[in-house]
């Protein structure tokens, strides 16, 4: 028999807020000067909304973890497209920027090569389900995010790749007028991330079109984005608007920016220091002002799953 | 006098405008500012290094600004209440520094990241801070005399030197925050320099020789 147990994110629908009580609450917020300037003025966008309600996936779910508040998950974005602070993402990535309709393109050592909308592909995979995963930032910070998607090796068996396929270069959009951030800075835009084929085709690889059962907030990488939990978090690109697979390995853009401090694998490891701090101990989002830190685990708690990926390779010289 | 300046004199009137920063502390809380509630410490760390660095940058200005336009009456009374600021300077590092111990979460792992030179240029300029701050009194100028007071605070331009190094190596990409922040602090010393670089060093020749120590 099986049985369902209730996880504390797992909300029945009747707690959930209607989205008219939610704009009125903001309104009346706004009203008496006390809401987050942050969230004023947003127009609802509908990013990729296919498959929802997303079914739980139990297997990708380590014992114990907690998600981290909603709240904190859409407030917290680095996300230098719209700005450098933190919390000023979740304003500007809302003033406009249309994340519907999307399409992906997706090329190179491939059979089939398209170019494809994203509600159409979450389709073609076999819809979404939600899978929890820990999200560790090159900041020393985490999050625990219940995020719904589908598998990234879905969609590389749906493409083919040929066997000069040896890795994927993902590119996020390109949009200055949208995207103020976008219009300098040192970085070289549009971003773009890169992964192994077999770092693609492992299972924990996965897409991700929601969070906490619902679309993916703009600034959070809407419509699609990717999520690699035993790396960095900037590994994880947001926003994709193409996978090209490759013979040679992409330049990832912070490698590109600051080789000495961040490079093409970025797995989290504690036992290799970021030049200006410790990596073997990390602060959980949310947690206030008091807490402790909580040391970080090899391969941010996957190393039973990935890492046969990464043997013989000098760690400490490939970070 | 004109009243800004006038007003500048008042020292109820100074120490409030250094205190200006810890009112303001309280308005990400109070907006529900999502960057305050995911990490407190490390929101109040970088808030009080910034107010430690802009009231340094203001203080370092005032000097430059004196001997370049010696009859502006504003610098002339902010010049009086110059240890007033300097103390306070040291006070926000303090708070910074208490924000660090808190973000680091313990002891341990606070010692951990001293091999670091971005962190270690805190500590030094946090430790230079406190022996001005502490010598920053009426008794401690008697005691040392004008001269050797004035030697030990020169220690300013290489707090100065450190502080760009520590707010430079925290940006992620580049350096524009940093160059921002110093810009107008740079640009009034290189003037200075410029005007009266040659005339001071020559000064210094002729009383260095006259000096019996």
């Amino acid at each position: 028999m099986h049985i369902i147990k209730n996880k504390p994110w797992n909300l029945p629908e009747s707690s959930a807020t209607s989205e008219t009580d939610f704009i009125n609450r903001r309104r009346f917020l706004k009203a008496f000067g006390l809401g987050s300037s942050a969230l004023l003025g947003q127009s609802l966008t509908h990013a990729a909304t296919y498959g929802f309600p997303s079914k739980v996936n139990r297997e990708f779910r380590a014992d114990g973890l907690e998600p981290t508040e909603y709240d904190l998950i859409k407030g917290y974005n680095n996300f230098y497209e719209f700005s450098y602070d933190k919390g000023e993402v979740q304003d500007l990535a809302n003033r406009g920027w249309q994340t519907e309709p999307w399409a992906i393109e997706i090329k190179g050592h491939i059979k089939r090569p398209q170019k494809i909308d994203v509600n159409e592909l979450i389709k073609k995979a076999g819809g979404i389900e939600q899978r929890v995963y820990r999200f560790r930032c090159v900041e020393a910070w985490s999050m625990v995010i219940p995020w719904d998607g589908f598998q990234l090796s879905t969609l590389i068996d749906m493409v083919e790749p040929t066997e000069k396929a040896k890795y994927l270069k993902f590119s996020t959009f390109f949009d200055p007028n949208s995207a103020p951030g976008q219009n300098g800075g040192s970085i070289d835009w549009p971003y773009v991330e890169g992964l192994t084929i077999e770092e693609a085709r492992n299972e924990l690889s996965f897409l991700a079109t929601g969070i906490y059962g619902k679309a993916l907030p703009n600034q959070n990488g809407a419509p699609i984005r990717l999520v690699v939990p035993w790396k960095y978090g900037f590994k994880s690109i947001k926003s994709i608007v193409k996978i090209e697979f490759t013979n040679s390995r992409p330049m990832n853009t912070w490698q590109d920016l600051q080789p000495m401090e961040y490079g093409f694998y970025a797995n989290v490891n504690p036992t290799v220091d970021h030049p200006r701090w410790s990596q073997a101990t990390e602060r959980i989002i949310g947690s206030g002002f008091l807490s402790k830190r909580k040391d970080t685990l090899m391969f941010n708690g996957y190393e039973e799953q990935v890492s046969h990926l990464y043997e013989g390779l000098n760690l400490k010289r490939n970070f | 006098m004109n009243p800004v300046a006038r007003i500048l004199r008042k020292r109820w009137f100074i120490h409030l405008l250094l205190c200006t920063p810890l009112f303001y502390v309280f308005v990400p809380a109070l907006q529900n500012d999502t960057e305050y509630f995911a990490d407190p410490a490390k929101y109040l760390l970088e808030y009080f290094g910034l107010a430690s660095t802009y009231l340094f940058v203001a203080l370092s200005m005032i000097t430059p600004l004196r001997k370049i336009f010696p009859k502006f009456a504003i610098a002339k009374s902010i010049a009086i209440r110059r240890r007033q600021i300097g103390v306070s300077v040291f006070l926000y590092a303090l708070l910074h520094f208490l924000m660090y111990f808190a973000y680091t979460g313990s002891w341990s792992e606070f010692v951990k990241d001293w091999d670091k030179l971005f962190i270690l240029s805190g500590i030094v300029g946090f430790t230079l801070l406190l022996a001005l701050a502490a010598t920053s009194n009426n008794w401690s100028v008697r005691k040392l005399g004008g001269r050797n007071w004035k030697r030990i605070h020169r220690l300013a331009y290489l707090i100065m030197l450190l502080l760009i190094y520590h707010q430079a190596t925290q940006e992620k990409t580049g350096y524009r925050e940093t160059a921002k922040v110093f810009a107008p602090l740079i640009l009034l010393q290189t003037v200075r320099i410029a005007i009266y670089g040659k005339h001071a060093l020559k000064n210094r020749a002729k009383h260095d020789s006259t000096d019996s120590l």
